[in-house]
């Protein structure tokens, strides 16, 4: 049986066509598309107690042309641009088809199961997937930057710092992709802070910008103090005090929550704090250009550092010495390195030199840095970098051992002699005013070759020492041996 | 005018609901759907964003797997078991039996992504024991209603002309394409060293390729804390684009079928 049935089809035509011109208008738009200038961003509170910002056009600004579909999904909805290599083809599959949340969420329960056994090195290609397929999990950017910047360790726990550039790397990228939420601008500060331990205008930069960000966490904008004064800037800071304290006064004034008035009192504790050490450390006293004598950095205190290097095996390095501070809490930072370690700058590296994130760092270069703990005005700490070949692969020709200490990392009761950027602190022999501009720090830096730290070639028998002119034996004594060829670091005075 | 498309939607409801691969393909979305909450032990808010991900990732997927294998049988099963003879041999049009059809389609597909939207709720509450999440967690699951019914739409219509498992792949393929081509064709237009003709060429594809990933809006709800700018407005828009396409379609799809020899 054969059966059709004629229908006029010009209005269905007609239809067909009055169709698509509204699917295209829809879709494309039409007139100029709006600037993000004519909108302003409004930060809403939900009922959770959590804060979602919105854009909303601004009052006396007339309604932009009407933009379409396509750019205000672009602008609101899109979870980023195609890139998806990397997945496997039925990862691929569905990520493409709109299911990419869906697959991060899945990688992600992975990569919490690869935390949970302890194989790190899985993590890193699902955290990098992860936040390609969808940039907006800030989480996933947090987690793995802290991972990629503490996590990787040798054996005595010393983290690998070939990969912090990269943790910043992608610090930078969440920062760039969450540019409304203040999280990823404080995790990358705190990295400088805390972390690179270095170099604080950096942290001061990071934070201020998350300060900017109308959503952060209190406790976490009272931070930015500590930054200023690692960073010298100690006006500022207590400014930033005063102000902070002022804001939350009026926030408990206003909701009387148990946590608003412990900010408040935790702020005007840390103002009283800060008042009395600038006091002490006769900050104003410097400022008004008043003498500083009977303040407590005045005469600056000699810390008398000495040191000695033994390469007792191969790989195995001794690092001993002197540092005239009675208190405990100095840390002297080593730091053993290619000679031509990419990017590198006394006692550190330009950890910001790289906006990709490259989770394959310089695997054929070397790069150690430890803290050495002074007690009983002494250092003495062996470091074993034997059984991690793939930290440390030793494969230049040449290496770098620097010795650094910045008054500005000191903790408070050492600064209340050395003060903020120093004034109270010198080395006759190692005080450096180049290495870190307008600071006061001690640097020594000395080469070491790769036969001696392997001890092969002519030092398969002998005993690399290399030590500073003054170092003197726990007993007082010169160092003198007999059966060890000793290498004198430069210093200020051999000079 | 209307009666013969509601009677023919109302049969097809109950075709679907007795339809069994359409059932299990539901329940295994529910048993997902339940099961979801339990997948990963992560940190507070990780945890939320995973479960939102998970959970509306299931109900989208289960819901277009429904919508295509729901409609690419329709138009062909009517005519292989020669049902569509004593249909049309009555006062029914054929595009009455096309537009009933659909509706029928659509209507099942709207009660298994209410019940689906419902256990997503449940879920969500019982896991997290909090409800302000929900209405912005419901807006999801309404766009993607609106994205299977377009899906549909375009199931329907290769329904009219191809046989059931060419259409799977067409439907599928157009799918994948259409969900595909919105972040690809962004890329494009702003790729500076993209010909001009090329990015002409995209805009037409961009216009004439049903867009699906106009209605994947899950990224703000799942990472919350993201803009929107008029967001009823977006709504309004991509709503009434997919009816446009819906009845652009169901029109052309009539235009075929009246031409076509049953």
């Amino acid at each position: 049986m054969s059966m059709t049935s004629g229908i006029n089809r010009s209005p269905l035509l007609l239809t067909i066509l009055g169709c698509a011109a509204g699917i295209f208008v829809l879709q494309n738009g039409i007139g100029t598309q709006p600037t993000g200038k004519q909108y302003e961003s409004v930060t809403e509170t939900l009922k959770n107690g959590n804060t979602r910002t919105v854009k909303k056009l601004k009052a006396g600004v007339a309604a932009p042309a009407f933009q379409g579909i396509s750019s205000s999904w672009q602008r609101d909805f899109n979870q980023g641009s195609v890139q998806t290599q990397g997945l496997s083809p039925d990862q691929l599959l569905f990520a493409l088809a709109g299911f990419r949340e869906m697959i991060a969420g899945i990688l992600w329960v992975r990569a919490d199961s690869f935390f949970d056994s302890g194989n790190y090195d899985a993590i890193l290609p699902i955290i990098r997937l992860v936040t390609v397929l969808d940039p907006k999990q800030i989480d996933v950017y947090a987690t793995g930057m802290w991972h990629i910047g503490y996590n990787f360790t040798d054996e005595e726990q010393r983290s690998d710092r070939r990969y912090i550039p990269s943790a910043l790397a992608l610090g930078k990228e969440g920062a760039r992709n969450n540019p409304l939420t203040y999280e990823m601008f404080f995790e990358t500060g705190w990295m400088w802070y805390h972390k690179i331990d270095d170099d604080y205008s950096n942290a001061v930069r990071w934070f201020e910008l998350a300060q900017e960000r109308p959503d952060m966490l209190p406790a976490r904008r009272n931070l930015i103090t500590n930054a200023y004064e690692r960073d010298g800037k100690v006006d500022k800071s207590l400014d930033t005090l005063f102000k902070l304290y002022e804001a939350a006064g009026k926030k408990a004034k206003e909701d009387a929550a148990f946590g608003n008035k412990q900010n408040r009192d935790t702020l005007e504790n840390k103002l009283d704090t800060t008042l009395v050490r600038m006091v002490q450390r006769g900050w104003f006293a410097g400022k008004d250009g008043r003498p500083l004598t009977g303040y407590d950095v005045n005469p600056p205190f000699d810390t008398g550092f000495s040191a000695k290097v033994t390469v007792t095996e191969a790989r195995v390095l001794r690092f001993e010495g002197t540092w005239n501070v009675l208190p405990v809490g100095t840390r002297i930072r080593a730091v053993l390195r290619d000679a031509d370690f990419p990017n590198a700058k006394p006692a550190g590296m330009e950890w910001d030199f790289s906006n990709d994130v490259n989770l394959d760092p310089p695997r054929d270069k070397t790069f150690m840095q430890e803290q050495l703990f002074v007690r009983n005005q002494r250092f003495n700490k062996k470091v074993d970098m034997s059984k991690d070949p793939t930290m440390y692969p030793f494969t230049s020709k040449d290496y770098v051992i620097d010795f650094y200490y910045n008054p500005r990392s000191a903790p408070p009761h050492i600064q209340d002699k050395f003060s903020w950027n120093g004034e109270g602190f010198t080395d006759k022999n190692f005080l450096n005013t180049q290495v870190r501009e307008g600071q006061r720090v001690m640097f020594t830096s000395v080469k070491i070759s790769k036969d001696q730290l392997l001890r092969r070639g002519d030092w398969r028998e002998k005993v690399p020492v290399i030590k500073t002119a003054n170092y003197l034996d726990k007993d007082g004594k010169a160092y003198n041996q007999a059966d060890q060829v000793t290498i004198d670091l430069p210093s200020l005075r051999a000079n | 005018m209307f009666r013969p498309i509601a009677s023919i939607a109302a049969t097809t409801v109950g075709e679907a609901i007795r339809r069994k691969v359409l059932l299990i393909i539901l329940l295994i979305g529910v048993l997902f759907l339940v099961v979801a909450p339990g997948l990963g032990m992560l940190s507070a808010r990780s945890e939320t964003t995973v479960l939102r991900g998970m959970m509306l990732g299931i109900i989208q997927l289960t819901s277009a797997v429904i919508a295509i294998v729901l409609t690419v049988y329709m138009i062909p099963n009517e005519i292989e078991r020669r049902t569509i003879y004593t249909i049309l041999s009555k006062p029914v049009q054929r595009w009455q039996f096309l537009v009933g059809k659909y509706f029928g389609a659509v209507a099942a597909l709207l009660m298994m992504m209410t019940l689906m939207t419902s256990v997503l709720v449940f879920t969500f509450w019982l896991q997290q024991r909090d409800a302000s999440a929900i209405p912005d967690l419901i807006k999801a699951p309404v766009m993607y209603f609106v994205q299977m019914s377009l899906l549909a739409a375009v199931a329907i219509f290769f329904s009219t002309f191809v046989s059931p498992l060419v259409n799977f792949f067409l439907s599928g393929g157009l799918y994948l394409l259409g969900s595909l081509f919105a972040p690809f064709f962004q890329t494009l237009q702003e790729s500076q060293g993209t010909p001009q003709a090329a990015k002409i060429f995209a805009q037409l594809v961009n216009t004439i390729l049903p867009n699906f990933a106009n209605y994947n809006i899950q990224n703000p709800i799942i990472n919350p804390g993201q803009q929107i700018q008029n967001e009823s407005s977006y709504y309004l828009q991509v709503t009434i684009y997919g009816v446009l396409y819906i009845a652009g379609l169901l029109v052309a799809g009539t235009i075929v079928f009246d031409r076509r020899e049953v």
